[in-house]
């Protein structure tokens, strides 16, 4: 009965210790394959990114940490989730040589909602940004675009943590990828 | 930091899960088995591109279909290397090249066994009495555009890596490796000259 009883407690202090407590820092922006390759095919000119910011009227602490990874947080590379979806930008852009950073076509952006939760049963995030672009400094494209993802949340922490992690992080070239389809967007970029 | 188990894999994380639960006792240990199904092809029975020419690269190494940026960085500079080393392509590099040749690497972990987590944490509560043998599958995904208006050619190969913790017996079909790190490094190693094989005896591939 003893050696249960020490077994029960040993197994709850190590689960403890495994729901860490720290804040992980996201990766350097990288362009995705999928993005590129959509890019490739889009006939648009090269365009320059600017100014991408948290949007009027949010919580300031949405654009620098990331809850909902139980005792774990996120936080952007460079302080920002806004300056990681213009760095995630720009990196699409680049691989696919479609980035001038004299072109009179200028990219910017507002991120309007960052979002994850690694529940036991359905995980879920969620990503959104309005998007402006201006051409000859007239504004010729302006859109908010959300995306969502819903995935298998396990019951402990090792595993939740990081999947939901991953799942935020491709969140950022699944947004992209999204402005990229909108016709809109290919129209005001035009060649 | 995440451990090198974790990054490389979602059925890695028995690993964690049941080594930490019996560390107490020390008396687990992970093995590690990369499949024998699947060999390394030597860099002579590539073919290469004809004329020469560079291409751009891009890799990423996925969890079940979703990024895994650590695992990504911890790769990445081997796969370029295995690339640059296999003579296929005049030049590589991760920036556009002129005439837009593009590769993409894609190397997604998939779960082969059920309830992976549930066997992990099985095993280490028992310190390793009940051992645990999970599967983990490894798809690489080669697409390559031999310029900037080509059309996609895609290649496909597969790998399998072994783990067992605690009392169970070796697979029969696996070369032991040390540690986590050295497996994933090994197949993918493996399963990158097998993509890349298939890719470069493609009829239209130049």
């Amino acid at each position: 009965m003893r050696d249960r009883v020490l077994l029960a407690g040993l197994a709850g202090l190590t689960l403890l210790g495994l729901g860490g407590c720290a804040t992980h820092s996201m990766p350097e922006p990288t362009a995705s394959f999928a993005n590129v390759e959509k890019l490739r095919t889009a006939q648009i000119r090269p365009a320059m990114v600017g100014t991408f910011m948290l949007a009027a009227g949010k919580p300031k602490d949405m654009d620098t940490t990331l809850g909902g990874l139980r005792s774990t947080s996120l936080a952007p590379a460079h302080g920002s989730f806004a300056l990681q979806l213009r760095d995630t930008l720009v990196a699409e852009l680049k691989n696919a040589s479609l980035y001038d950073g004299t072109s009179p076509a200028l990219i910017e952006g507002q991120l309007t909602d960052s979002f994850v939760d690694a529940a036991i049963g359905t995980s879920s995030g969620r990503l959104a940004a309005r998007f402006t672009i201006k051409r000859d400094g007239h504004l010729v494209f302006d859109k908010e675009l959300v995306v969502d993802e819903q995935w298998d949340g396990s019951f402990m922490g090792p595993v939740a943590i990081p999947d939901a992690i991953r799942h935020y992080e491709g969140l950022y070239h699944l947004l992209i990828g999204k402005l990229i389809d909108e016709p809109d967007f290919r129209a005001a970029l035009v060649r | 930091m995440q451990g090198i188990a974790t990054t490389f894999g979602r059925t890695l994380n028995v690993v964690l899960l049941a080594a930490t639960l019996a560390a107490l006792s020390g008396c687990i240990v992970p093995h590690f088995y990369v499949d024998d199904a699947v060999k390394e092809v030597p860099a002579a029975n590539l073919r290469k591109t004809e004329p020469p020419h560079p291409v751009q690269v891009m890799f990423e190494f996925q969890t079940k279909g979703a990024p895994n940026a650590k695992a990504t960085e911890v790769l990445k500079a081997r796969v370029l290397a295995q690339i640059k080393d296999s003579s296929v392509f005049a030049d590589v590099s991760e920036a556009p090249v002129a005439d837009g040749a593009l590769l993409s690497i894609q190397i997604n972990n998939v779960s082969l066994t059920d309830d992976v987590a549930r066997k992990g944490f099985g095993t280490g509560l028992t310190f390793g009495l009940v051992g645990t043998s999970v599967d983990d599958g490894y798809i690489c995904t080669l697409t390559y555009h031999a310029d900037a208006q080509a059309p996609a050619l895609v290649s496909q190969a597969r790998h399998v890596l072994h783990t067992t913790i605690g009392n169970t017996s070796a697979p029969l079909n696996g070369t032991p490796v040390a540690s986590a790190r050295e497996a994933a490094e090994l197949l993918t190693r493996q399963v990158l000259s097998q993509a890349l094989n298939d890719l470069t005896h493609k009829t239209d591939f130049r």
